[in-house]
């Protein structure tokens, strides 16, 4: 009877121990100090002297006094394991909020011991890696005009950017497991983080860089048969060593830094932003590639079904005003012509014979409205602001086009294009190509995937057709390259009341390789003068160069 | 007591190897984790080896003296002393201080071989308690005398309370010193009016206790407690509460006197939530310390950080950062074991503290002169409750209260007057049975 009692005292205050652990977050919370004092009595319980033993009438006392001291140093043994074992995690998550306001020193202090990985270029050029201050501390160097592409590492500002931040893991070397990383952490070897490998050709992102210059605007190359980023061009840009602040920096270090970072943060023109990703703009005429999109897929037009376009289209009260005919007196255009002559009234005619829905499911189908599976986060494309703009047939027709409230990143108008070279998938795009091993083994490697069809096989050839032709005949014909196919379609979106974007999609072909393009210079006037030429020094340097 | 000749206490001597190799491993470990290379001296190693000549020559010198008392207890404290050794050797380089005699590290060697010699000096005093029970109410007077002394002369150290005496070089605290007093009073007092404080005489259907022969009793516990909390010390006010309930349980086997005693403290906590701010404080943070984890949070935030990177087996000596807890040496030494030693180190001290007590009530229980018995109980409850409440305290039990962890919390008051307690209480298992 009374061992019966003993056993199912000991089993409530396990399941009470573990009831309180699952419910309670705190070791100080009142319920689980109160399940505490409960346990405490059933251990009592428990551990009571039975009746037949004997006790001398003296010695009772000083029984229950042992009994009382070895409950209570029973609670503070679950009350430091539940600290150094169960709610471990907790504390350290807590403390790493930073909205707690807590400084965990430990993690810092800890952070010294890594010498943290390397980020480098398709060709081995560095961009960041950890070198160390005249006083022996550790910080981070960033190196070249793409260091930027590294994103920023700064302890000092309790902050990291882009790819810094994105793979921190891997960098500090947290990532790393098995028995020589446990060997290194009990026997505090500096540990060594892993190296980033971006997939970026720095001849191609300098040349995209130096072509695009003072201007604000985007460039972005990628290889289309497996989606790798090999030219990545953001402008303006920032100089990620005046973030970079170590730990146990100078105050006056700490605070040049943080006037910079929020100087940065300040400036209207963006800095800080990476555009081809997080850029989002007025797509323009390179938008009439989706709406021919739907109009090849859905199989009510052909490029050689004839539209006419006498100057201008009245769409409800909306006139649209057509510039773009080669030929003002010329009234009848091929659906190829009015893609590589850029024609509003055609494009606005077919969107609205597609109506809203065939035209908003093509632009879903190539990635609008999603964020791009890619290393960094991307600013999802958005096919309208309002959600019953595309109720009306003005913003139909205004959409088709590529005015109305579209906004495009740069990238995604690349993965576009290269559904258009790729029978209609798109591949999965990336930055980082590998991950290495301080001592340069090989850890992880892209493994190319598609990330979905966008649209058939049939429409992809089509559109080629059209975009060939736009280069050969129509007015992106400065992009022609000799011996190269190449095909584009240029863009000048307007913004209002300040010079347009210019805007340039292209993709080149040559012995087996195939590249495409984005390129936006905000504000910079014609698709073709601003925006075409670099897009083709891109397309040529990377056909070229292999 | 006998007269046989010289016999090594063995049992006590090879138990005592155990804390001779840990001091000598752990501080070659810190001296090492502190150069980051493997080359050693010799003279990395000096304080382990005064402290271990230190420690051998007590026992040979119990031996001298022909002691026949237990032989578990000196290893147990020694295991503890030598932690409290290396945690001052690991933490006096990374703290700060200035305008000591001596660096941490130095002080507590000092402090440590000081409480030895002390206990060498109890050990060969006190060898028939006869008189220590006569003196009784010289200890009341004395015990007084030192907490009215403290409160009018004392000096604050930056903990919002005047504990501490200043005598030129060195400073010392009178409230560890007036627990063993309390306790020598308690113990000859209770002693010689037990059965008046048993009996009970009735009033109507009630039985109560002999009120008047408390009331001394009272007065002179009221007067410490009443002047610790002026002193603002509640951790001792706390202590001496319950080395007074445990004493009178033990003598008078009375069930009552704890109730009634736990019902008057729990009144008093109430009142004083409401009319001390400083309770009021230490309550919130024990139940909240992240609502202001860099202000009056810091220090159990910081713990509680300690404790979550010490994990199972601990950063190692020297690998950690203990020194981010605010008064790591004293309030929160277990916070820095924790993070060092891990939770293996955590359990382990909790089971030496445990041994210590259990061992020490085991003894007491055995001895048939009820002074004696009645004092040694008193001594363990000293340590026993000492130890519960820093540590309860530490680990968010309780509400913290800053008083040291016997043997291992830096400060020689401490250090000392618990080596003193250790010699009473070695020298009372003699009377023990068997």
């Amino acid at each position: 009877m009374r061992g019966v009692l003993q056993v199912a005292a000991i089993l409530a205050s396990i399941l009470i121990i573990a009831y309180g652990v699952l419910i309670t977050e705190d070791r100080a919370d009142p319920r689980w100090l109160g399940m505490l004092v409960v346990v405490g009595g059933l251990w009592i319980i428990a551990l009571w002297p039975r009746r037949g033993y004997q006790l001398a009438r003296s010695a009772r006392p000083l029984v229950h006094l042992a009994l009382v001291l070895a409950v209570g140093f029973g609670l503070v043994t679950i009350q430091v394991l539940r600290a150094q074992l169960l709610d471990r995690d907790r504390i350290l998550a807590k403390a790493s909020d930073p909205a707690a306001g807590v400084v965990d020193l430990r993690r810092y202090i800890a952070e010294r011991q890594i010498e943290r990985g390397r980020i480098l270029l398709s060709d081995g050029t560095v961009i960041a890696r950890d070198g160390t201050d005249k006083r022996g501390i550790r910080y981070r160097v960033y190196e070249g005009p793409s260091s930027y592409l590294a994103g920023y590492y700064s302890p000092g500002l309790y902050g990291a950017a882009g790819i810094e931040r994105a793979f921190d893991r891997e960098l500090s070397g947290s990532s790393t497991s098995g028995w020589n990383a446990w060997l290194d952490g009990i026997l505090h070897r500096t540990r060594r983080g892993n190296d980033v490998v971006l997939s970026v050709d720095p001849r191609l992102q300098e040349l995209g860089q130096t072509m695009l210059g003072e201007r604000a605007g985007a460039a972005v190359l990628l290889d289309a048969d497996s989606g790798a980023v090999l030219a990545f061009v953001s402008s303006p840009t920032f100089d990620p060593n005046q973030l970079s602040v170590p730990l146990g920096a100078p105050t006056e270090d700490v605070e040049r830094a943080r006037a910079y970072l929020e100087m940065l943060q300040k400036d209207g023109r963006g800095p800080l932003l990476l555009r081809p990703i997080q850029g989002l703009y007025v797509p323009g005429s390179i938008f009439k590639t989706v709406t021919a999109a739907a109009a090849l897929q859905s199989g009510i037009a052909t490029p050689t079904s004839v539209y006419r376009d006498d100057g201008a289209l009245a769409v409800d009260s909306r006139v649209i005003i057509e510039q773009n005919r080669p030929d003002p007196t010329r009234v009848s255009f091929t659906l190829q012509e009015a893609y590589g002559y850029s024609l509003n009234v055609v494009f606005a005619q077919v969107g609205l014979e597609l109506g809203a829905q065939r035209l908003e499911e093509m632009a879903r189908a190539v990635g609008f409205e999603e964020r791009i599976p890619f290393d960094l986060p991307v600013a999802p494309s958005q096919i309208a602001q309002t959600p019953d703009f595309l109720t009306s047939r003005a913003g139909i027709a205004e959409t088709a086009f590529g005015q109305g409230q579209l906004l495009v990143t740069p990238l995604q108008m690349a993965l576009l294009t290269a559904a258009v070279v790729r029978d209609g998938t798109i591949p999965e795009p990336y930055l980082v190509r590998e991950i290495r091993s301080p001592d340069g083994g090989l850890i992880w490697s892209r493994q190319p995937k598609e990330w979905r069809r966008a649209f058939s096989g049939e429409t992809a050839a089509a559109l080629r057709d059209l975009m060939v032709w736009s280069v050969e005949h129509g007015y992106a014909r400065p992009a022609r390259i000799d011996g190269v196919t190449v095909g584009g379609k240029t863009g000048t979106a307007e913004v209002g009341d300040r010079a347009p974007h210019a805007w340039f999609i292209g993709f080149a072909e040559r012995a087996g390789k195939r590249v495409v393009v984005a390129v936006v210079v905000e504000h910079g006037g014609s698709g073709v003068q601003a925006a075409l030429p670099i897009g083709r020094a891109l397309l040529e340097a990377a056909v070229q160069g292999s | 007591m006998t007269r046989r000749g010289f016999s090594l206490r063995w049992l006590e001597l090879q138990l005592l190897v155990i804390p001779a190799a840990v001091s000598l491993i752990g501080l070659l470990t810190i001296s090492l984790a502190r150069v980051g290379s493997t080359r050693w001296s010799w003279g990395d190693l000096t304080v382990s080896l005064v402290f271990i000549v230190a420690v051998f020559a007590t026992s040979f010198w119990l031996t001298l003296l022909k002691v026949q008392g237990d032989q578990i207890l000196l290893p147990i404290v020694v295991m503890l002393a030598c932690l409290g050794l290396l945690l001052s050797q690991r933490l006096g380089p990374s703290l700060p201080e200035g305008g000591v005699w001596a660096s941490l590290s130095e002080r507590q060697l000092v402090y440590l071989v000081m409480g030895l010699a002390l206990m060498w000096v109890t050990v060969g005093l006190v060898r028939h308690f006869f008189w220590l029970k006569r003196l009784k109410y010289t200890w009341a007077v004395l015990a007084s005398f030192l907490t009215f002394f403290t409160m009018a002369f004392g000096t604050d150290l930056g903990s919002g309370a005047r504990l501490w005496l200043d005598l030129g070089p060195i400073t010392v605290q009178p409230g560890e010193v007036v627990k063993v007093l309390l306790v020598l009073f308690l113990a000859g007092y209770l002693d010689d009016y037990r059965e008046l404080i048993t009996s009970s005489y009735r009033v109507g259907p009630f039985s109560l206790p002999p009120l008047p022969y408390l009331i001394p009793l009272v007065g002179m516990w009221g007067i410490a407690v009443l002047a610790v909390i002026l002193q603002n010390d509640l951790g001792n006010a706390l202590l001496l509460f319950g080395i007074f309930l445990v004493m009178l349980y033990v003598a008078s086997g009375r069930l009552l006197y704890v109730v009634g005693g736990l019902a008057a403290f729990a009144a008093a906590f109430v009142v004083a939530l409401r009319l001390v701010p400083r309770v009021a404080q230490r309550v919130d943070i024990w139940l909240d310390p992240w609502s202001d984890p860099t202000g009056i949070g810091m220090q159990p935030v910081q713990a509680d950080l300690a404790f979550a990177h010490g994990h199972i087996l601990g950063t190692g000596w020297g690998f950690g950062f203990p020194q981010a807890i605010p008064v790591v040496a004293t309030d929160y030494a277990f916070a820095a074991l924790g993070e060092e030693l891990g939770s293996l180190g955590t359990v382990a001290v909790i089971g030496l503290y445990l041994a210590l007590v259990m061992r020490g009530l085991l003894v007491g229980s055995r001895i048939r002169n009820s002074y004696v018995r009645l004092l040694s109980v008193g001594l363990v409850s000293v340590l026993g409750l000492q130890t519960l409440i820093i540590l309860a305290g530490t680990v968010r039990l309780l509400p913290l209260t800053g008083i040291t962890l016997p043997f291992i919390s830096a400060g020689g008051s401490s250090l000392v007057t618990n080596f003193l307690l250790v010699g009473l209480l070695i020298r009372a298992s003699e009377f023990s049975r068997g």
